[in-house]
């Protein structure tokens, strides 16, 4: 069962081990990510982060969807991550199933727009988030889970 | 109060204390009962009189006092500010990982089994990365 679904463009790090880790205490962190899931050394360095607090699984995007929706995880509580906008409508259209997603961490880049602290999205990542939107999907953006719960749906679409 | 409620002090030469607590504060939100002073700006006998300041004015029966280097003069102001008083002890070498583990394991660990986690969870964290 997924109980968070996550944006994050720094993927496994400390905000999401120990700031959401702690407080959620997920059974398994799972990264969905094409690119990690390429490379024994990526899949190594996220997964180590991760250890001991907590197990973690570096999957495909496909995997992840087909392994999640066949109830591979279903006796575990999971902490699901990816990346970006792309990765998560990718997750969505091919099956995945969430009524929100929080948007944790789209950091600073140039061409990027501020739309709170920790999320600064491009014209075309902002496309992407409204399509996630148009699915009735509510996105969070909250870096912490201590800080306000910021909904941005009506600021991307 | 019970033997969970731990009051958390990091002395430090220079701004470490004031910066390992804000980088803590990035990672897990806000802290409560941990608190940072600059030994090597405030000197001695100051030093000494805002850390039993601190374990005063909140009746503290617990408290770690985090020190970054034994054998300098912050450790020194440590040891004389709390000599002798029973429920406080300090760690030398503090690091990242031992105040993240402090800050969200307060209350969940009694004062002696925290303090021997904290050692163990500093120890490990200096290893060689080889991936």
């Amino acid at each position: 069962m997924v109980i968070l679904f996550r944006i994050d463009d720094r993927l496994i790090h400390a905000q999401v081990v120990i700031g959401w880790g702690m407080k959620l205490r997920p059974d398994r962190i799972i990264l969905a990510d094409d690119q990690v899931s390429a490379e024994d050394w990526e899949k190594e360095l996220y997964t180590s982060a991760a250890e001991p607090d907590f197990k973690a699984t570096v999957l495909t995007l496909a995997d992840a969807v087909d392994q999640i929706n066949g109830g591979v995880f279903d006796s575990e509580k999971i902490f699901l991550l990816v990346r970006g906008p792309a990765e998560a409508l990718e997750m969505l259209e091919m099956g995945l199933e969430t009524k929100e997603i929080n948007v944790g961490g789209l950091h600073f880049r140039e061409g990027r727009d501020k739309i709170t602290e920790n999320v600064w999205v491009d014209d075309k990542e902002t496309g992407l988030l409204r399509d996630i939107v148009k699915k009735g999907i509510t996105l969070e953006a909250r870096a912490l889970p201590g800080d306000e719960r910021i909904t941005i749906n009506s600021k991307v679409v | 109060m019970t033997d969970k409620d731990i009051t958390g002090i990091v002395v430090t030469h220079g701004q470490l204390g004031e910066e390992l607590l804000r980088t803590v504060r990035l990672i897990v939100g806000d802290v409560h009962d941990c608190y940072a002073l600059s030994g090597s700006d405030l000197g001695d006998e100051k030093t000494i009189e805002s850390i039993r300041e601190i374990l005063d004015a909140k009746k503290v029966k617990n408290a770690v006092v985090f020190v970054d280097y034994f054998g300098g003069s912050c450790g020194a102001s440590c040891v004389r500010a709390t000599r002798g008083l029973a429920g406080v002890k300090i760690i030398s070498g503090v690091n990242l990982p031992i105040l993240l583990d402090f800050v969200t394991k307060q209350g969940m660990m009694g004062f002696d089994e925290i303090v021997d986690h904290l050692i163990k969870r500093g120890q490990e964290s200096v290893k060689i990365v080889d991936i």
